[in-house]
C-alpha cells in the first residue's frame, strides 16, 4: 500500500536546488584525497611503458634505499595474497586471463601495474617509483580487434591460445524469412570508438586497519561500496563482516568508478600487512591509462526492408574490443546493445553475433549508457540510411514503426518487455520545440546558398531502472531505510549510492512530502556500508528508480507503525487513523491529532506502548524490481557545417525526454545537459588511441578532446510524462538518457548536412578533418 | 605529478639572475608564468636542480609606445596585453592573439617571453611576432644582443635564445591593419594552424606569420612574395593564400593530418589577409 | 612510428661508412649521446641525454650495429631506457655512390613509450626527423 499525499504543498515535482551543492561549491566536501589519517603512507604504483612484454626482473633494491620508503612490491610479493579481479558477466564459452593485483611474468596494456612502491609522503613514493628498476622484453603487439581475429596475429594472451574471449548470440523472430522476404537490404558498417571516462575526480582510496578489533575501512572514490563489500573480501581474505566500504564525496564515476580495481585490494592489503594506513590518489595520465574505458565496437549491420518501406528484420556481426583482461562487466556491456538494438521500434525479427576480442589495451566496461549508447546510435543511423535508400522522409519512417501508446507493454523481438511509452507525443513535442517546419524552411535556404546545414533526429528508448534480479549479476533490488529520530528529525539511508546525481535532494523532497515533515528536518545518507548496511549502488539509471522503491516501501511502514501508536494513544483501532501532512488523527472526526514530535517521544521513551509493539520508530525495506524501466524521447540537432574547414557548429539542440514521473526537474534537466554534453564529445571530437604499438597517445588533457562550454549549444528541452508501472513512484530513470539519445542526433545532423553531397555515412568523431575529407572526396 | 627535488632562487636584478644562469648551467631553468616548465617538472621532462624565479626583476613588466615603436616586457602576461589600451590603439594583432591563447587561467599566468622561449609549435606567439617582424632583445653574460623574429625560431622547442641568456624585451612597429586566424587544436585548445597577417594597403605589402603547422613557425614567403606591389583584392588575396604551404612539411598527430594543416594554413590565410585588409 | 630520409654526403660511400662504424663517429653524430662503451663486437652501450627545449630525459641503453655490408648499408639499432619511459628504433641505411659523394637513404623504424608518448605523441615524429636530419647533418660535417 502506499501513503495518500495531498496534491498541494509538495515538494516532489519542483525545480529544487541540490541540498549537496552549497559544500561542493564552498569547497567544503570531502573527497578521498582530503583524509588524511595518522601515521598514513602513501603508494604509489609502477607501470608498464610497453603494451606487451614479458616482465625480466623487478629490482626495488635503489627504491627501497631512498628516505621514508616503507616497502616496495612487486607481483611475487603480493599476487599470493590479493586474489584476482573479479568480473561479474559470465558467457558460456568465455576464456579469461587469470588478472592478478600486480603484473607475474608479463603485462599487457600500457598501464599494467608492476609494482607498487609505499613511502611516508607522497613525494618519496613518487621518487621511489622512479628509482624501480623493471627489465622488460618486449612482445608482440595487437591493438585492432579486427586485425586480432586474423590468423597469425599476435595473442594478447598466448596462454589462452586465441584473442576471442567469447561469443555471444541473439535471435528474435525468423530473422531468415526477414532478409528472404526483404525488397532490398540496407548495409552499413559502422565503428563506434573507444572512449575514456575521465571523471574529474581520478580513483583514489584510503585503507586502513585496526588491528585490535581486526576491521578493515576502505575509503574509495567508488560509485559501488556495497559492491566492493561484497567482492573485495574474495581477493583479500578478510571477513565481509569486518570490512567497511566508504565512498565519500565522489567527483564523478560515469560507469568508470563502477568497479572493484586493483589499487582498491592492494591498499586493503597493505594497511593490514604493514599496519598503517595507505593511501593512493590516481593522477590523471594513470586515469586515462588504467580506469576502464568505454564502448568500441564495430560490425557490419544489415536491415531487411520491403518495397513500401517496412523494416522487417535487423541483423549483425559486431567485433567488441574488450580490451586486455576482464574488469567487473566487461563482458556484459555488448549484450546491453543486444537488448535494446531494435530501440523505439517494431521489428520483429533480429539476430546479433557478437565476438569479444582481447587487444592489448585498457579494458573496456561501463561508460555512462554502457551498450545502450551504441544500441541507439546504430539503430538511429540505420533508420535515416533507410530513409536514405527507400527515399521515405526519416521522421515518418520513424513514426511508422512506433508501437502504439496502447500496445504497451510493449514486447520486442530481443526479449524484452518495454513498460509504457508514448513515442509519437514526445516526437510531435520535440518538432514543436524545435520549429520543425521553419528549421526545414532554414535548411533548403542553406542548401541554395551552397550552405551544409543538416537536421538529424533521435528517437530513443534505453533500458534501465536496473533491475529484476532475475536478470542482473547479483541481485538487482535496493535496500533503504527511513528513521523518524526521538527530537523527529528524520534520517533516510539509501543503499543506493549517489555521487552527483542529487538523491539528498530527491529523495529528502520524496520523504518530506510522504511523511509530512519539513524538507529540512530531513538528511539523507549513504555510500558507507556501515550506515547503509545494503544496497547495490547506483549504476545504469537505478537510484531513484530502484532505490526510491525502498525508500516508499521504508516511509509506508513507518506510517504504518506510527498509525498503531497513534490509535493506542487515541484509544482507537489502528484502521481508525487517518494520516495526512504529518498529522495522526481519527478519521472523520475532530478531537485531538498527534505529530511526528509526539509519536517519536513516545515510541522511543517507551513506557506507554501498545502491547507488543517494538520501541522505535523505524523501518527499512529491500524493494525488488519487477522489470526494467524504458525511459524514451526525442533528441533533434541542427548543424551548420564550415564547407572549407569542416568546422561544425550546432544551431539548434533540442531534447523531450519522458522519464516517466519527475521528482525534481532540475536534477533531471542536469543529468540531461550533462549527458548531451558527453554526446557532443562522442559525436564530434572524443576518441581513445593507441598506436600500432599500443602507446596510448589520449594520456592527458593535452590529447584527450573532452567538450568544453562553448562546444555546448543552448539547449532547448522539454518533457513527457509517462509513469512506469515498474516501481511505486513511477519514475523511470535519466542518469544516462543523455548520452544515449543524443549522440545519434548530433551524427545524423551533421551526415544530413553532407547528404547533397552524396554522403551516406561517417564514423565518429566527425572531427572537422573527417568532414573536410568527406566534402573533397579524399 | 610531483616535480623532483630542486633550489628556488627568485633574485632581484637582471644581473643577479645572469649570474645565476653561468654559475648553474644547464641544471638551472628561468621561471616565468610558470605554464610550459612546472607541467614539464611535474611529469619529470624537466628536471632542473635550480629553478630562477625571474618574476621579480625590474624593466621586464612594461608595455611602451617610444617614437612609433612599441616594447613588451619578456615578463608581460598573456591578460596584460589582451587588456592592454595602449596595444589595442597601436597594436591590435597583440591583443588578438593574446586573447586567443588558452583559457584566463593561463593568460594570467603565462607570459609573452616564456611562451616565446617556449616556442612550442602550436603556440599563438610565434605567428604575431613574424608577421609583425619584430625585434627580440636578448641579455646574456656578453650584454645584450637583438634578434630579428625571423631567426629567432630555430627548431622545435628551440630558439636563438642560448642557455644562459635571458629573452628581455620584443619589440614591434605599431600596425593597424592585421587580423589573426586560428584553429584549435580540440583537446590542448593551442593552434592547430594559427595565420596572423598584418596588411600595408599604401606600401601593397603584406606579412603572414603561420604556427601550429610546420615545425618551426614559419614567414609565408610565397604568399607575401604574390602580393607584394598588389593590389589588395580579394581575388588576389585568395589566390594568394593558395601558398601559404609552399615548401614546408607540415606536422602529421592524431589532431589533424599533414594534408589537413596545410589546408587549413591556405584557407586561414586567405581569411586573415581579408580580414586585416578591411581594418 | 616510420621515417624516411635521403641525405648527399660529400664523401664516397666506403668512407661515409667507415665514419659511421667508429663508435666516435656515432657518439658525436647520435644526439645527446654522451658516452658509447664497447660491450661486444658492433655493440655499445650508451648513456643518453636526449631532449629539446625544456624537456629533457636521461636514458641508458645499447647502440648495435646489424647486416653490416661494407660499403652499401647497415642497420643501426638504439635502444634505451629511463625515468621517461623508453625509446627503442632501428635504421636501415643504404649508401649509393652519387658523383664524388655519397646519397644516403635512411629508413627508420621507431617506437617511444611512457610519459613522453603520453603527453607528447604531437611531437614526436618532428622530433625524430630532427634529430635525423641533425644526425647527418654532423655526419656529413664529419666526413667533409
Ligand atoms: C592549459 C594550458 C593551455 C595553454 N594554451 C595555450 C594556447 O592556446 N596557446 C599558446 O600559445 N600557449 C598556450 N599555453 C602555454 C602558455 O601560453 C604558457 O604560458 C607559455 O607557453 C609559457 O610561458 P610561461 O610564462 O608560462 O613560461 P614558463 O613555463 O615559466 O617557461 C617556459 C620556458 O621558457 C623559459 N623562459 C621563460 N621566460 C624566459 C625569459 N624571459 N628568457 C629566457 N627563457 C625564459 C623557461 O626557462 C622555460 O624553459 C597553455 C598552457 C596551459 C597550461
Amino acid at each position: 500500500m502506499s501513503t495518500i499525499v495531498k496534491e498541494k504543498v509538495g515538494y516532489v515535482g519542483r525545480a529544487m536546488k541540490r541540498v549537496e551543492d552549497p559544500r561542493l561549491l564552498k569547497g567544503l566536501a570531502t573527497y578521498v584525497d582530503d583524509l588524511r589519517l595518522p601515521g598514513m603512507l602513501h603508494a604509489v604504483v609502477v607501470r608498464s611503458p610497453h603494451a606487451h612484454a614479458r616482465v625480466r626482473r623487478v629490482d626495488g633494491a635503489a627504491a627501497r634505499a631512498l628516505a621514508g620508503v616503507a616497502g616496495v612490491f612487486s607481483g611475487a610479493d603480493l599476487n599470493a595474497h590479493c586474489g584476482t579481479v573479479p568480473c561479474a558477466a559470465s558467457m558460456p564459452d568465455l576464456k579469461a586471463p587469470k588478472h592478478t593485483v600486480l603484473a607475474s611474468d608479463r603485462v599487457y596494456f600500457v598501464g599494467h601495474p608492476v609494482a607498487v612502491v609505499v613511502a611516508a609522503t607522497p613525494y618519496a613514493a613518487v621518487d621511489a617509483a622512479e628509482a624501480v628498476q623493471v627489465e622488460y622484453e618486449p612482445l608482440p603487439v595487437v591493438v585492432d580487434a579486427e586485425k586480432a581475429l586474423e590468423k597469425g596475429s599476435p595473442l594478447t594472451h598466448p596462454d589462452l591460445g586465441t584473442n576471442v574471449a567469447f561469443t555471444w548470440h541473439l535471435a528474435g523472430g525468423d530473422i531468415d524469412a526477414a532478409f528472404k522476404n526483404a525488397d532490398r537490404v540496407v548495409r552499413q558498417r559502422m565503428y563506434h570508438q573507444r572512449l575514456t571516462p575521465m571523471a574529474i575526480e581520478p580513483r583514489g582510496c584510503v585503507a586502513s586497519f585496526d588491528r585490535g578489533s581486526g576491521t578493515l575501512t576502505l575509503w574509495t572514490s567508488t560509485q559501488i561500496p556495497h559492491l566492493v563489500r561484497t567482492l573485495l573480501p574474495g581477493m583479500i581474505g578478510i571477513a565481509e563482516n569486518k570490512l567497511r566500504v566508504v565512498a565519500p564525496e565522489v567527483g564523478g564515476g560515469f560507469g568508470s568508478k563502477l568497479n572493484l580495481y586493483v589499487e582498491e585490494a592492494i591498499c586493503s592489503y597493505l594497511a593490514m600487512r604493514l599496519g598503517a594506513p595507505v593511501k593512493w590518489i590516481e593522477r590523471r595520465r594513470e586515469n586515462a591509462a588504467a580506469t576502464i574505458h568505454g564502448r568500441d565496437q564495430i560490425g557490419d549491420y544489415e536491415v531487411a526492408v520491403s518495397n513500401d518501406g517496412t523494416i522487417l528484420g535487423l541483423r549483425n556481426r559486431t567485433i567488441a574490443d574488450l580490451g586486455s583482461y576482464l574488469q567487473l562487466l566487461t563482458p556484459a556491456i555488448p549484450t546491453l546493445t543486444g537488448l535494446v538494438l531494435t530501440g523505439s521500434y517494431k521489428i520483429p525479427a533480429v539476430r546479433m553475433d557478437v565476438i569479444g576480442v582481447y587487444t592489448h589495451k585498457m579494458a573496456a566496461d561501463a561508460y555512462r549508457g554502457a551498450g545502450r549508447p551504441e544500441a541507439t546510435y546504430l539503430i538511429e543511423r540505420l533508420m535515416d540510411l533507410v530513409a536514405g535508400e527507400t527515399g521515405q522522409d526519416p521522421i515518418e519512417l520513424r513514426r511508422r514503426h512506433f508501437p502504439k501508446p496502447q500496445e504497451f507493454p510493449f514486447p520486442t523481438a530481443t526479449g524484452l518487455t518495454y513498460d509504457s511509452g508514448d513515442y509519437d507525443a514526445a516526437l510531435r513535442k520535440a518538432m514543436e520545440l524545435a520549429r520543425w517546419d521553419e528549421l526545414v524552411g532554414r535548411r533548403e535556404a542553406r542548401r541554395r546558398d551552397g550552405g551544409l546545414f543538416g537536421i538529424g533526429v533521435s528517437t530513443y528508448v534505453e533500458i534501465c531502472g536496473m533491475g529484476p534480479s532475475k536478470a542482473m549479476m547479483a541481485g538487482g533490488w535496493e535496500w533503504g531505510c527511513v528513521r523518524i529520530e526521538m527530537s523527529a528529525k528524520v534520517t533516510v539511508i539509501t543503499g543506493a549510492t549517489p555521487h552527483g546525481q542529487g538523491q539528498e535532494t530527491s529523495f529528502a523532497q520524496i520523504a518530506a512530502d510522504r511523511l509530512g515533515v519539513p524538507i529540512d528536518d530531513i538528511v539523507v545518507l549513504h555510500g558507507d556500508t556501515s550506515i547503509a548496511h545494503y544496497g547495490r549502488d547506483t549504476y545504469g539509471s537505478r537510484a531513484t528508480a530502484v532505490g526510491g522503491g525502498a525508500l516508499v516501501m521504508c516511509i509506508d511502514r513507518v506510517v504504518d507503525k506510527a498509525k498503531r501508536l497513534a490509535a493506542h494513544l487515541l484509544g482507537a483501532r489502528p484502521e481508525q487513523v487517518e494520516f495526512q501532512e504529518g498529522r495522526f488523527s481519527l478519521k472523520g472526526g475532530a478531537g485531538r491529532d498527534l505529530g511526528w514530535t509526539d509519536l517519536a517521544a513516545e515510541a522511543y521513551v517507551a513506557k506507554n506502548l501498545p502491547a507488543g509493539f517494538e520501541p522505535g520508530l523505524e523501518a527499512s525495506a529491500f524493494f525488488e524490481p519487477e522489470n526494467f524501466t524504458f525511459p524514451f524521447g526525442t533528441h533533434i540537432c541542427a548543424v551548420d557545417l564550415d564547407r572549407e574547414t569542416g568546422k561544425v557548429t550546432i544551431v539548434k539542440y533540442v531534447a523531450v525526454d519522458d522519464c516517466g514521473n519527475q521528482m525534481n526537474p532540475l536534477l533531471i534537466e542536469g543529468q540531461l545537459q550533462g549527458g548531451i554534453a558527453q554526446s557532443i564529445g562522442q559525436a564530434l571530437f572524443e576518441r581513445t588511441v593507441y598506436d600500432e604499438n599500443g602507446q596510448l597517445l589520449t594520456g592527458e588533457f593535452t590529447d584527450y578532446a573532452l567538450p568544453r562550454a562553448e562546444d555546448i549549444p543552448e539547449y532547448a528541452m522539454g518533457a513527457t510524462v509517462t509513469p512506469t508501472t515498474a516501481n511505486p513512484l513511477g519514475v523511470k530513470g535519466v542518469g544516462e538518457a543523455g548520452t544515449i539519445g543524443a549522440t545519434p542526433a548530433i551524427a545524423n545532423a551533421v551526415i544530413d548536412a553532407l547528404r547533397p553531397l552524396g554522403v551516406k555515412h561517417l564514423d565518429m568523431p566527425l572531427t572537422p578533418e573527417k568532414i573536410w575529407r568527406a566534402i573533397n572526396r579524399r | 605529478m610531483f616535480a623532483a627535488p630542486f633550489d628556488y632562487a627568485r633574485p632581484k636584478t637582471l644581473d643577479e639572475a645572469l649570474s645565476l644562469l653561468s654559475k648553474h648551467g644547464d641544471e638551472a631553468r628561468l621561471l616565468a608564468g610558470g605554464h610550459s616548465l612546472i607541467p614539464a617538472m611535474k611529469l619529470r621532462l624537466a628536471q632542473p636542480r635550480l629553478v630562477v624565479d625571474i618574476g621579480r626583476l625590474d624593466g621586464l613588466r612594461q608595455i611602451e609606445a617610444r617614437d612609433g615603436r612599441l616594447a613588451i616586457g619578456a615578463m608581460v602576461t598573456h591578460a596584460e596585453i589582451a587588456a592592454s589600451r595602449t596595444l589595442a590603439d597601436l597594436c591590435p594583432l597583440l591583443v588578438e592573439v593574446a586573447s586567443a591563447i588558452g583559457d584566463l587561467q593561463v593568460r594570467n599566468k603565462g607570459t609573452i617571453g616564456g611562451s616565446l622561449v617556449h616556442a612550442d609549435p602550436a603556440g599563438d606567439w610565434p605567428a604575431a611576432i613574424l608577421a609583425l617582424d619584430a625585434e627580440i632583445e636578448i641579455a646574456g653574460p656578453q650584454g645584450r644582443r637583438t634578434v630579428t623574429a625571423g631567426a629567432f625560431f630555430t627548431g622545435i622547442l628551440e630558439t636563438a635564445v642560448k642557455p644562459g641568456e635571458i629573452l628581455c624585451e620584443i619589440r614591434v612597429t605599431a600596425a593597424a591593419a592585421s587580423a589573426y586566424v586560428k584553429t584549435e587544436q580540440k583537446a590542448s585548445g593551442f593552434a592547430l594552424c594559427g595565420v596572423a597577417a598584418v596588411v600595408d594597403a599604401t606600401a601593397r605589402r603584406v606579412r603572414v606569420g603561420i604556427t601550429g603547422v610546420a615545425p618551426v613557425p614559419y614567414r609565408a614567403a610565397a604568399v607575401e612574395r604574390a602580393l607584394e606591389g598588389q593590389a589588395l583584392a580579394e581575388g588576389s588575396l585568395a589566390a594568394a593564400a593558395g601558398q601559404a604551404a609552399a615548401g614546408v612539411t607540415p606536422l602529421a598527430d592524431i589532431h589533424a593530418s599533414a594534408d589537413y594543416r596545410a589546408h587549413l594554413a591556405r584557407v586561414n590565410t586567405a581569411r586573415a589577409l581579408q580580414r586585416a585588409a578591411s581594418r | 612510428m616510420k621515417l624516411t630520409g635521403t641525405y648527399r654526403l660529400a664523401a664516397p660511400p666506403a668512407r661515409v661508412f667507415a665514419a659511421l662504424v667508429d663508435p666516435d663517429v656515432l657518439q658525436r653524430c647520435i644526439e645527446g649521446a654522451e658516452r658509447l662503451v664497447r660491450t661486444a663486437d658492433d655493440q655499445y652501450d650508451v648513456h643518453l641525454r636526449l631532449g629539446i627545449g625544456t624537456v629533457k630525459g636521461a636514458y641508458v641503453g645499447t647502440v648495435r650495429l646489424t647486416d653490416q655490408q661494407p660499403p652499401d648499408r647497415f642497420t643501426l639499432h638504439v635502444e634505451g631506457k629511463g625515468a621517461p619511459g623508453f625509446v627503442r628504433g632501428s635504421a636501415r641505411i643504404q649508401l649509393t655512390a652519387a658523383g664524388a659523394g655519397t646519397v644516403a637513404i635512411c629508413d627508420a623504424d621507431g617506437q617511444v613509450g611512457g610519459v613522453v608518448s603520453a603527453v607528447g605523441s604531437r611531437l614526436l615524429d618532428a622530433t625524430a626527423r630532427m634529430l635525423m636530419d641533425r644526425f647527418f647533418e654532423r655526419l656529413g660535417a664529419e666526413v667533409r
